[in-house]
């Protein structure tokens, strides 16, 4: 072993260097940091789902105690989005969702700042809002955007019309040859889930000072380089002239995805000239969390007595609320989580993000996997019923085998799904049966499949090796908990090093310091951190090596590294220290410093299968088993979770105490999303839920542990052969949940989450199956145009 | 009004309105903010402080009736280099992820623990129940906080 490390040697149950601290309350978060001095932001709200401003009059705010800016839509014109540009910083002259900020003020303190901005004048004319989807799609709908053909599209390819923000679509193979074949069976199902709210326990927060004429943005966010374009676009300020540094983040799960409140405390520091801090409180993190989308979904599938799948058509709907945000580029995950799973003989898919005059949703962990698993898994089980397979069978033979051709005509490799699935079987027989636990209940099991994916895209490191034999890694990477930059990153960067991970030290995101980065989301961290960072060590060891060659008298190739030492193979104690050699090496040219970065070069798929995508093909395919055993209370449809396991494609398992808890984690943040996370809007347009009272998430006594085995050694194009392991844990939840519901009841589980009264309306009536008819059941009536070829055929 | 508190076996005093939530108090006048303000209705346990050694949520209550009491806050349990027993079970068992609900986790349990030291899983369970932890699902913390028993009868 010379320059390649052993991948085994960044394999370890390193403890979290961040953990003492967070036990002892003495790391501090952002909302920990504004401290005496401060100005104290509030924002002024929108308490209308739709209308037009007429007025907004701030002269005797400005005027009351303490108060030291206001600002408006005039001091920010500009708008900001992903894939459309459609997103002001304030209402201008329409509101298009309550909560919608239009002012803010700094003042001395938050309850001056709050009197404020309840004393701007804000006259207003409401006009009907559009708050479903339904509603959105009906040809006399108003416009959630009547200016939408206007707006600045950032990324090419997506249809638009109207309230359809934005339409993805796939078409390969001829669908309608295969659901008029006389031997297939045609299974049809809608399916609909509610949003979940990530309650992360730090709100989003951020505080702006300008030093030296340029912006200093501390925040909680998992994207430092979006946050820095975004504001300084808003701004109007060059990009170079913000800079933003991440503190340890109180939790993301995604919300902390996008820009929002960045900006607004960065106007106020602009005008004020002081150290403006802003954090959403409780009510308000509630009232315009970027939720992981309610959406509707409408599948029918062709499937012969053998269990092949020859056709398949599907309709997703997705929610985005009043501006397209994330959902724009989510559109691009169906091809993958509804068609990359099932073998399929020919698909046609249509994701369409909806504007409806309702708070903006975004990313939550595994985003749009979710729901489409839900919807995939009970689907799969409805044909296993309409054919009489057992649905176990059914998914060995019917799931991704390696060569297997995913919707848009990638190939997936490697035997993964099969095998997991046999793990899984092999779990089961192992833990056996918990149905006695059921007592008088209705007791009822199901194993799902799905399937998600890293999307990687950019990440760069610097790896500066010290003459003390330590190492920095400098990356915009962020700490949101789940563990990457305590324990990954350094456990990577000390393998490769052939030092000790505790000598790696971790630099905390900032955007003057390391170069660009996509973000901490998606299961890309791991994979795309780590792979820029295995490239700057390979940097550092390129000046590193010929320095130890030349002291040891040997050849590069003979020299291994490891224990903080450079040795001669073959002859342990032979060689010298790594600070030795830094030391010779800076003496002779200078500090060791070595630069990486990654990006996923590309995976082909077929030409024209994919329209609207913002990826064609996935960088990373991520599967996931799940087996789940539930009782049913008949007399208040109460569900218990019996047992949970998980078979979990992890590629390698660089840290394993750390993924079994996020799949301790995830899952049960999963079993909240299945049973009793609800998000409701009401009359007003207005999230109904505010509070940990009113949005129940699991409590301890709610949950079990989870049985779990890692499947590794699937192909993976990340550093060491990682996968992500932090998304995909929720991936299933929903849609094992379901399935052994409906099993445990004999009742179409149609819908999310699985509340009581839910449970209890599916066992005592006989209502017919959920149908969305503003879902066409002819596919291409769900889809805006089509190339003339395709139509044709 | 000027309010005296004992707070980490310190007197301190702070000129804020009687009715003030002393999680207030104790973040932004006294600058301790190891006590995490999270739901601010006592419903999620973040903010879980010690007065007179019984785990009381700060934000309900008003300063007022934290005076002449002694106030254990987060940083009044140990850290780093002294840790007590519940935050070293939680340290060795890797279970922290974003920290913010683990303050007033350790200040509900180290209390719980030291009064029921080998209480059985559900029994710790339930008394968890007052403490939301959206990150971790919970199961490995209780692992950790029942290897403390075993560990101290293997010591015994």
């Amino acid at each position: 072993m010379s320059r390649t490390a052993d991948p085994a040697a960044a394999v370890m149950d390193l403890p979290r260097r961040d953990a003492p601290d967070k036990l002892a309350g003495r790391t501090r978060y952002t909302v920990d940091m504004a401290g005496p001095g401060t100005l104290h932001a509030a924002i002024r709200r929108a308490d209308i789902p739709r209308g037009r401003i007429i007025r907004v009059e701030s002269g005797v705010a400005r005027q009351m105690p303490g108060v030291r800016a206001i600002v408006t839509a005039q001091d920010a014109p500009g708008t900001h989005g992903i894939g459309i540009s459609d997103h002001p910083l304030f209402a201008g002259k329409e509101i298009r969702y309550n909560g919608e900020p239009i002012a803010a003020v700094a003042a001395d303190t938050l309850e001056q700042a709050r009197a404020a901005a309840a004393a701007i004048i804000v006259e207003v004319e409401a006009l009907p809002p559009v708050l479903t989807m339904a509603e959105a799609l009906s040809p006399s709908a108003p416009l959630v955007h009547e200016g939408w053909k206007d707006y600045g599209v950032l990324f090419e390819g997506g249809a638009r019309k109207g309230n359809i923000a934005w339409e993805a679509k796939v078409v390969r193979g001829d669908t309608d040859a295969a659901f008029a074949r006389p031997d297939v069976t045609i299974v049809e199902g809608c399916y609909e889930v509610g949003r979940q709210s990530h309650m992360p326990f730090e709100p989003r927060a951020a505080i702006a000072t300008f030093e030296d004429g340029r912006l200093h943005l501390v925040t909680s966010t998992q994207v430092p380089w979006t946050v820095r374009a975004v504001t300084s676009s808003l701004l109007g300020i060059p990009s170079s002239q913000v800079r933003i540094t991440v503190p340890p983040v109180g939790a993301g799960f995604g919300l902390k995805f996008d820009c929002t409140i960045e900006p607004v405390a960065a106007l106020l520091a602009w005008k004020t000239g002081r150290r403006v801090s802003l954090a959403n409180s409780r009510q308000e993190e509630m009232a315009t969390c970027l939720c992981r989308e309610n959406a509707q979904i409408r599948i029918r599938s062709a499937v012969t007595t053998e269990g092949e799948i020859v056709g398949r058509e599907a309709t997703v709907l997705m929610d985005c609320g009043a501006y397209g945000g994330e959902q724009i580029f989510l559109t691009t995950m169906t091809a993958h989580t509804l068609g990359s799973n099932y073998r399929l003989g020919s698909v046609r898919l249509s994701t369409r993000a909806i504007y409806t005059n309702t708070p903006p949703n975004g990313a939550f962990r595994a985003c749009n996997g979710v729901y489409n698993t839900f919807a995939l898994e009970r689907h799969t089980d409805e044909i296993c019923a309409a054919i009489g397979m057992d649905p176990v069978e059914f998914r060995r033979r019917a799931v991704f085998r390696d060569g297997s051709i995913g919707s848009t005509g990638q190939v997936f490799e490697g035997e993964v799904l099969v095998p997991m699935i046999e793990r899984m079987e092999a779990l089961k027989q192992k833990s056996g049966s918990r149905e006695a636990e059921a007592g008088g209940r209705l007791y009822g099991r199901a194993t799902t499949v799905g399937s998600w994916f890293v999307f990687v895209g950019p990440s760069a490191a610097t790896v500066n090796l010290n003459a003390d034999g330590s190492a920095t890694l400098v990356t915009s990477g962020v700490e949101i908990g789940s563990g990457t930059m305590v324990q990954a990153l350094p456990q990577i960067v000390a393998g490769q090093l052939g030092i000790r991970p505790q000598d790696v030290v971790v630099k905390a995101a900032d955007t003057d310091a390391a170069g660009y980065d996509v973000g901490v989301g998606g299961g890309r961290t791991t994979v795309s951190l780590g792979a820029a960072s295995v490239k700057a060590c390979e940097d550092v060891l390129s000046k590193l090596l010929p320095v130890a060659a030349e002291m040891l008298q040997t050849s590069q190739d003979n020299l291994v590294l490891g224990k903080g030492r450079i040795e001669i193979a073959g002859r342990k104690g032979s060689g010298a220290t790594i600070a030795s050699v830094a030391q010779r090496a800076q003496a002779l040219h200078g500090p060791v410093t070595g630069s990486g970065s990654f990006t996923g070069q590309g995976v082909p798929s077929m030409a024209g299968c994919a329209m609207g995508h913002f990826i064609n093909a996935i960088d990373i395919p991520i599967f996931a088993v799940h087996d789940c055993e539930v009782a049913v209370d008949p007399d208040t449809g109460h569900v218990e979770i019996l047992s949970y396991k998980v078979v979990q494609d992890v590629g390698r398992a660089l840290n394993p105490r750390a993924i079994h808890g996020q799949i301790q984690g995830g899952v049960v943040q999963g079993l909240g999303y299945a049973l009793h996370e609800d998000v409701t809007i009401d009359a007003k347009g207005r999230i109904a839920q505010d509070s940990f009272e009113t949005y129940r998430i699991p409590l301890a006594q709610d949950v079990v542990p989870v049985e779990f085995e890692l499947f590794e050694g699937a192909p993976s194009i990340g550093p060491l052969g990682v996968k992500g392991a932090g998304e995909v844990p929720i991936l299933n939840v929903g849609a094992a949940v379901a399935c052994a519901v409906a099993n445990a009841t004999g009742k179409p589980v149609s819908r999310l989450p699985l509340t009581p009264p839910r449970v209890l309306g599916l066992l005592v009536s006989d209502e017919p199956p959920l149908d969305h008819p503003h879902i066409g059941k002819d596919w291409s009536s769900n889809v805006i145009a089509l190339p003339q070829s395709v139509r044709a055929g | 009004m000027t309010m005296r508190l004992f707070i980490n076996g310190e007197e301190r005093s702070a000129a804020v309105h009687p009715l003030t939530p002393l999680v207030d108090v104790i973040r932004d006048e006294l600058l301790l903010t190891g006590t995490k303000s999270v739901c601010r209705e006592g419903f999620c346990g973040a903010c879980t402080v010690h007065i007179d050694g019984v785990p009381t949520m700060s934000c309900l209550l008003p300063v007022i009736a934290a005076e002449g009491k002694a106030v254990t806050t987060i940083e009044g349990v140990g850290g780093p280099g002294n840790m007590n027993a519940v935050q070293h079970a939680l340290e060795e068992h890797d279970v922290v992820q974003c920290g913010m609900c683990f303050p007033g986790m350790v200040m509900s349990m180290t209390a719980y623990m030291e009064r029921r030291p080998a209480a059985p899983r559900a029994d710790i369970k339930a008394a968890m129940s007052g403490n939301i932890c959206r990150c971790t699902g919970y199961e490995r913390i209780i692992d950790a906080l029942l290897s403390i028993a075993a560990k101290e009868d293997t010591t015994a």
